[in-house]
């Protein structure tokens, strides 16, 4: 399946566009999205720190996800890292 | 989203729009109402003794209009229910001294008023999905560092506002604070 990642924050300066596509196994759930964002990460983002992923979550439109979850059947998530309103 | 007649939740872009008290406090005036408060979070010239020149806030709005729904609705639960709410946060390039948030909080006595808005606020700053890059006069810029959304140890606006809405209770994720660096400096 096709995923499409949205990037909030940090990340957002990560990737052209704040987008990052990932192809994964039909079967994957959020556990696997989390594994795959990692991979991409050490490979293509000198600034990537795998605690920021650690301590940031995933979600729908609607709703925080746990990894858990199954990947929502659009492939639409976002990633958001800790949050700094105010 | 935002069904509730007396709450009044915005997301103006600060290239469209500032943030405006005034209008703030005119949708939560009542006339039954004796009290009325008012915060109002700017961007400063000094955080952790550096030279500020001005903030880049971003924001997902579909879960922070969730978010701030939820504030006000547990503000309601625990203080009203008679009580007018605004929540407006802005986002884009702003100056110091620009408006970056504003909640108001009308009711019929102060204590209803001043935690309301003060619970409210707390809940924006600390659940809501939205993030500052701070720019320093030196021409350095940097992301504030804020609260993950991911910690098992606190329930939050948005997953009760989940649970609200049907989710199934084991997909969502409470949150949990952590220290600010930059706003009100609490």
């Amino acid at each position: 399946m096709k995923i499409q990642l949205t990037l909030f924050g940090c990340f957002s300066e990560f990737e052209p566009g704040a987008v990052l596509e990932l192809d994964l196994a039909d079967a994957a759930n959020l556990t696997d999205v989390r594994a795959a964002i990692d991979d991409y990460g050490r490979r293509h983002w000198p600034r990537y720190r795998p605690g920021l992923l650690g301590a940031s979550v995933l979600a729908s439109e609607s709703e925080l996800l746990c990894d858990e979850a199954a990947v929502p059947a659009d492939g639409r998530l976002v990633l958001l890292p800790p949050v700094c309103g105010g | 989203m935002q069904n509730n007649p007396c709450f009044q939740l915005l997301l103006p872009a600060i290239s469209e729009q500032a943030l405006d008290p005034a209008a703030a406090l005119e949708f939560v005036a009542d006339a039954d109402f004796g009290a009325t408060t008012l915060f109002l979070g700017r961007v400063r010239a000094l955080n952790l003794g550096r030279a500020v020149s001005g903030i880049s806030y971003s924001l997902f709005a579909p879960l922070v209009l969730r978010v701030f729904e939820r504030a006000c609705c547990d503000a309601a639960a625990a203080f009203g229910p008679q009580l007018r709410l605004h929540v407006s946060h802005s986002h884009g390039q702003l100056q110091v001294g620009d408006l970056a948030v504003v909640v108001a909080a009308g009711a019929p006595h102060r204590d209803q008023a001043f935690r309301a808005c003060r619970k409210i606020i707390e809940i924006v700053k600390h659940q809501a999905p939205i993030w500052k890059k701070e720019h320093y006069a030196d021409g350095d810029s940097e992301w504030s560092e804020g609260c993950a959304l991911c910690s098992p140890a606190t329930p939050s606006a948005l997953s009760t506002a989940q649970a609200a809405t049907q989710t199934t209770a084991a997909t969502t994720t409470p949150l949990a604070r952590a220290a600010d660096t930059h706003g009100d400096g609490l």
